[in-house]
C-alpha cells in the first residue's frame, strides 16, 4: 500500500464533528496536564496567605510603636511558606515532566528568583542591629522588598519568553509590594493578604479561562 | 462561498492518533518539546502506533524528533515544527468552514 492510499485509510470515516471534538478535547486535556499551577492550588493558597496576612495585621494592629509581629505567629508565617514551596514546586515538576525547550527556567533565572525571597530575610537581623528602625527591618524588608523583587524578577523572566500571563502575575506581585510599602506596617500586613489573594484567585480564573478555550468553534 | 468537502482536510492531520499528537504538541508553548514517554502517556497510544504515526508526521516535516544518550539511558524527545503548527491552523480553519457549513 502506498502512502497516499495509507493516509486515507488512516482518515477512513473520520466525521469533521468528530475530529473537532477530538481536537478541542485533546488541546484541553493537554492544556490542564501541562499547567504547573494547578487552580486548584492557587484557590488554597490565596485563602491560607489572606488567614496569614489577617492573622499577623491582628498580632501588629495597635502598635505603637511598630515593633513588628509577636513571636507567637512567626511559626505560621514559616509553616506555610515551606509548606507552600514544597507543594508548588511538586506539583510543578509533575506537571512539566518530560516537557523541554525554550520554556524550561535556567538555573540562573532559579537562583535569581530563590535570591530576590531569600536575601531580605537574610537582611532583618543584621539590618535590625544596625540601628535602622523595627519597621525597615521587621516589615519592610520580609513584605514588600521579597514582593517587589521576586514579583519583578518573574515578570522579567516570562516576558523574555514572551509569556504574558505569568509576566501579568509577576507585575501584580510587585503592584502588590508596592501598595504594602505605602500601607505602612500596619495596614500592610493586611494589605499583603488580601492583595496576593486577589492575584492568586485571579490568575486560577485566567488559567480555567484558558484550559476551557475552545479550539474549533466556541 | 462554496462549502468545503472533508477531502479538503489535510490527511496527515486527518485521523484520530495523528490528530491527538499535533493538538497535544500545539498546546505546548513556542519552542518547547515533549519527551516520547510523556506523549504517550498523555494520549494513550501504544510505543509502536505512536512511532509510525509520528514518522509519519515527520517525513511531512510536522514533526521533528531528537534522541540524545546519557550514559546507558536515551531520552527522544518530539516538537512541533514552525510548519506543523501552520498545518494545524489551516486544519482547524477548514475545520470550522466544513462545520460552519453543516
Amino acid at each position: 500500500m502506498n502512502q497516499t492510499s495509507d493516509l486515507a485509510a488512516d482518515s477512513g470515516n473520520f466525521d469533521p464533528r468528530r475530529a473537532a471534538a477530538v481536537l478541542s478535547e485533546t488541546t484541553q486535556q493537554t492544556r490542564r496536564e501541562i499547567e504547573p499551577a494547578r487552580p486548584w492550588l492557587l484557590t488554597v493558597r490565596g485563602l491560607l496567605v489572606l488567614g496569614v496576612g489577617i492573622v499577623f495585621w491582628l498580632s501588629v494592629r495597635g502598635q505603637h510603636p511598630y515593633t513588628g509581629p509577636t513571636t507567637s505567629v512567626i511559626p505560621l508565617a514559616v509553616t506555610f511558606g515551606v509548606l507552600n514551596t514544597i507543594v508548588t514546586l511538586t506539583f510543578a515538576r509533575r506537571a512539566t515532566l518530560g516537557i523541554g525547550g525554550r520554556s524550561r527556567l535556567h538555573p540562573a533565572e532559579i537562583a535569581l528568583l530563590a535570591a530576590a525571597w531569600i536575601v531580605p530575610y537574610l537582611l532583618m537581623v543584621p539590618v535590625a542591629n544596625s540601628g535602622a528602625s523595627t519597621s525597615v527591618a521587621y516589615y519592610v524588608l520580609p513584605v514588600p522588598v521579597p514582593l517587589i523583587a521576586a514579583g519583578l524578577a518573574w515578570a522579567g523572566i516570562s516576558a523574555a519568553r514572551r509569556r504574558r500571563r505569568p509576566c501579568g502575575t509577576g507585575l501584580a506581585v510587585a503592584a502588590v509590594g508596592v501598595i504594602c510599602l505605602i500601607a505602612g506596617p500596619i495596614a500592610g500586613w493586611l494589605a499583603m493578604g488580601i492583595g496576593l489573594c486577589v492575584v492568586l484567585l485571579g490568575t486560577a480564573l485566567v488559567i480555567v479561562r484558558g484550559q476551557r478555550r475552545g479550539v474549533v468553534g466556541a | 462561498m462554496p462549502l468545503m468537502t472533508t477531502e479538503e482536510l489535510d490527511p496527515l492531520i486527518h485521523a484520530p492518533a495523528r490528530l491527538k499528537i499535533v493538538a497535544t504538541l500545539a498546546a505546548l508553548p513556542d519552542g518547547d518539546n515533549l519527551s516520547f514517554t510523556r506523549l504517550q502517556d498523555l494520549i494513550g497510544l501504544t510505543p509502536g502506533n505512536l512511532i509510525i504515526h509520528l514518522r509519519k508526521l515527520e517525513d511531512a516535516g510536522y514533526v521533528s524528533s531528537e534522541k540524545t544518550r546519557n550514559g546507558t539511558s536515551s531520552l527522544t524527545t518530539v516538537e512541533l515544527t514552525g510548519s506543523g503548527r501552520k498545518a494545524l491552523e489551516r486544519y482547524t480553519r477548514s475545520l470550522r468552514d466544513i462545520l460552519g457549513g453543516v
